[in-house]
């Protein structure tokens, strides 16, 4: 970026309407989430109550946390660069969330056997159904694909934070944020457990779930609500509402895609979400915990994606945003850099919200920030101990020694994400990186989960071939690609990409089923198989 | 039905529907993590002094 380039974007960032008195209400809750953390620390008995919180969440805690984990910081960054670059057209994903989560509440589809089997973890059900030795596998594959998934989530919300406070976008700023987050995480999420997760996360719902609303009123009432929809018309064509369509950002296989990754993985094969399944007080609360959140599963896709498509109107037809049309869309011709387009929502929200309200906004993205985190530094330390480490050693593990495993994993993670946000260079779409890294663990978890619990011939054979399928994921990453010549730039300068990540997904879990099948057949089990009870018939 | 009407039913039914929601979990929320910090507290006073139990 030129230092032209670069000046212009402080410019722009600093018109934020983001003041001292915003700081300090950021402050206060953030200090208020570190002190639940520290005072639930009494609570924290065993290995059940640290990662399970006792099973003892009942129904609308059970919604609120359920938000609270999946309605993050980073779900609202790609979404809302969805929405900027999509339009309307991405509120299939939306449909598509709400519809699939509902459809596992109705049916209780894989969470319902999961609960009735009582396992803390997904790696669990794979002994008791299989083997120790899948168990592991599979644990080793979640931990590694969960770990690299949430590599961005430190970057990517501080860019949030950057954008709609006005910090430098260049420079230690974003560093020094990033830094301070993650240690305030690291201590309430080591000290609480799941059970200042669950506190934290019901926090953070209340003041996300009314602030998302007041400020998407605000949204609406600046730009006008035929305004927005005819900008979209105008600028994108039918893609613009029409996912299908040829001049569209998506297309069947996507949609498709999604229907996978942000359907009924998202609800019932993710390991955050199953974990909240799991720490239900019993499986009619659980089947109402996602009916309930089929609304939030739904909201948590539309309402950033709207602020994105707010965005992008603002941009392309705002007096006011005149100054980030050159930033994000450079004139053709000039040789200036695009700006990062995750910038657009936050330094939009940032011009729009009024201050107080905007220091409001900013503390519920923090919180959602900070609940996403805590959520998946629990989930992937506890399969590490649970699932990697003690099955390992036979079994032979304490309480205080899980517990305490637990919790130097969830540092060494954290330093972890610290690195990767820093150096980690793909410039794929950030939500298709989550995809595609999630992909390398819930291509082949999403089939042997159906098989394992839906189909008594599936043996432990076929259940390795399936889970060792997903490996092929890493094929999806940019600089993977980049390596073996999937993705390069041809004599014009132009980036040819030869395997989308939908199409490598959809190829993966096609890949599993029949791998999983034909393996199951070749070399079955001598026992196996759910009763009709465990699988939650009837 | 146009694929703008579609996009703009569904937005205002959701958006209605999460606000009732939200106004439902905030109620009941509470009273849950009441209930809940209850039971803890008294499972951890029953488990006291068995720190060094094994688990699976």
């Amino acid at each position: 970026m030129t230092d032209a380039v670069k000046e212009a974007a402080q410019e722009a960032f600093s018109q934020t309407n983001f003041g001292a008195f915003d700081w300090v209400i950021v402050g206060v809750y953030l200090l208020i989430s570190v002190a639940i953390g520290l005072y639930v620390k009494r609570y924290v008995s065993d290995m059940v109550t640290y990662i399970g919180a006792g099973r003892k969440v009942g129904t609308w805690l059970g919604v609120a946390t359920m938000t609270g984990t999946e309605l993050g910081l980073i779900t609202v960054m790609y979404m809302a660069q969805k929405g900027f670059t999509g339009g309307f057209a991405a509120f299939h994903m939306a449909l598509i969330a709400g519809a699939a989560t509902l459809f596992v509440g109705l049916t209780g589809f894989i969470v319902v056997p999961l609960r009735k089997l009582e396992v803390l973890t997904i790696p669990e059900f794979y002994e008791k159904r299989f083997s120790r030795g899948i168990r592991v596998l599979g644990g080793v594959m979640l931990a590694f694909a969960g770990i690299l998934n949430m590599g961005l989530f430190l970057k990517v919300g501080s860019m949030f934070i950057v954008g709609i406070t006005g910090l430098p976008s260049e420079g230690e700023a974003l560093k020094i944020v990033m830094v301070v987050l993650l240690l305030l995480v690291l201590v309430y999420t080591t000290m609480g457990g799941m059970i200042s997760v669950i506190l934290t996360d019901y926090i953070q719902f209340v003041v996300l779930a009314f602030g998302l609303l007041v400020a998407t009123g605000i949204a609406i009432a600046t730009l006008g609500w035929d305004h927005i929809f005819v900008t979209i018309g105008e600028q994108m064509g039918e893609g613009g509402f029409n996912p299908a369509a040829e001049d569209s950002a998506f297309g069947w296989e996507y949609i498709l895609w999604m229907t996978v990754t942000a359907g009924l993985v998202g609800s019932a094969v993710w390991p955050t979400a199953v974990s909240r399944a799991l720490a239900m007080e019993s499986t009619k609360a659980l089947k109402r915990q996602y009916m309930w959140s089929s609304v939030s599963f739904a909201v948590r896709f539309m309402l950033p994606m709207f602020w994105g498509i707010c965005a992008f109107v603002y941009v392309m037809t705002s007096p006011e945003g005149a100054d980030l049309k050159s930033l994000f869309f450079p004139p053709e011709g000039s040789e200036a850099e695009a700006m990062n387009n995750l910038y657009a929502m936050p330094v939009f929200m940032g011009r729009l919200l009024p201050p107080v309200m905007v220091g409001l906004i900013a503390a519920a993205m923090i919180a959602a920030f900070m609940s996403t985190h805590d959520s998946y530094f629990l989930c992937w330390s506890s399969v590490i101990t649970q699932d990697i480490i003690a099955p390992l050693r036979g079994g032979d593990l304490s309480t205080k020694a899980r517990v305490k495993l637990t919790r130097i994993v969830i540092v060494l993670i954290g330093g972890y994400v610290l690195y990767w946000g820093m150096f980690y260079k793909g410039g794929e779409d950030i939500w298709d990186y989550m995809a595609v890294s999630g992909g390398i663990f819930f291509t082949g978890a999403f089939v042997v989960l159906i098989l394992g619990i839906y189909w008594k011939g599936a043996s432990t054979f076929g259940a390795l071939l399936g889970l060792l399928s997903g490996f092929l994921m890493l094929l999806g990453l940019e600089p993977v690609q980049k390596l073996v010549g999937l993705r390069y730039v041809n004599a014009a300068g132009e980036n040819i990409e030869r395997l989308s990540s939908a199409q490598l997904g959809l190829m993966v879990i096609a890949l599993a089923f029949t791998t999983m099948v034909v393996g199951s057949l070749i070399v079955p089990d001598k026992n196996g198989g759910l009763d009709e009870k465990e699988r939650g018939a009837g | 039905m146009t694929w703008i009407v579609l996009w703009k039913v569904m937005f205002v039914v959701v958006m209605i529907i999460f606000a009732l929601t939200a106004c439902l979990v905030t109620v009941f929320g509470a009273k849950d993590i009441k209930r809940m910090l209850k039971a803890l507290g008294e499972e951890s006073k029953g488990l006291a002094g068995d720190d060094d139990s094994k688990e699976n």
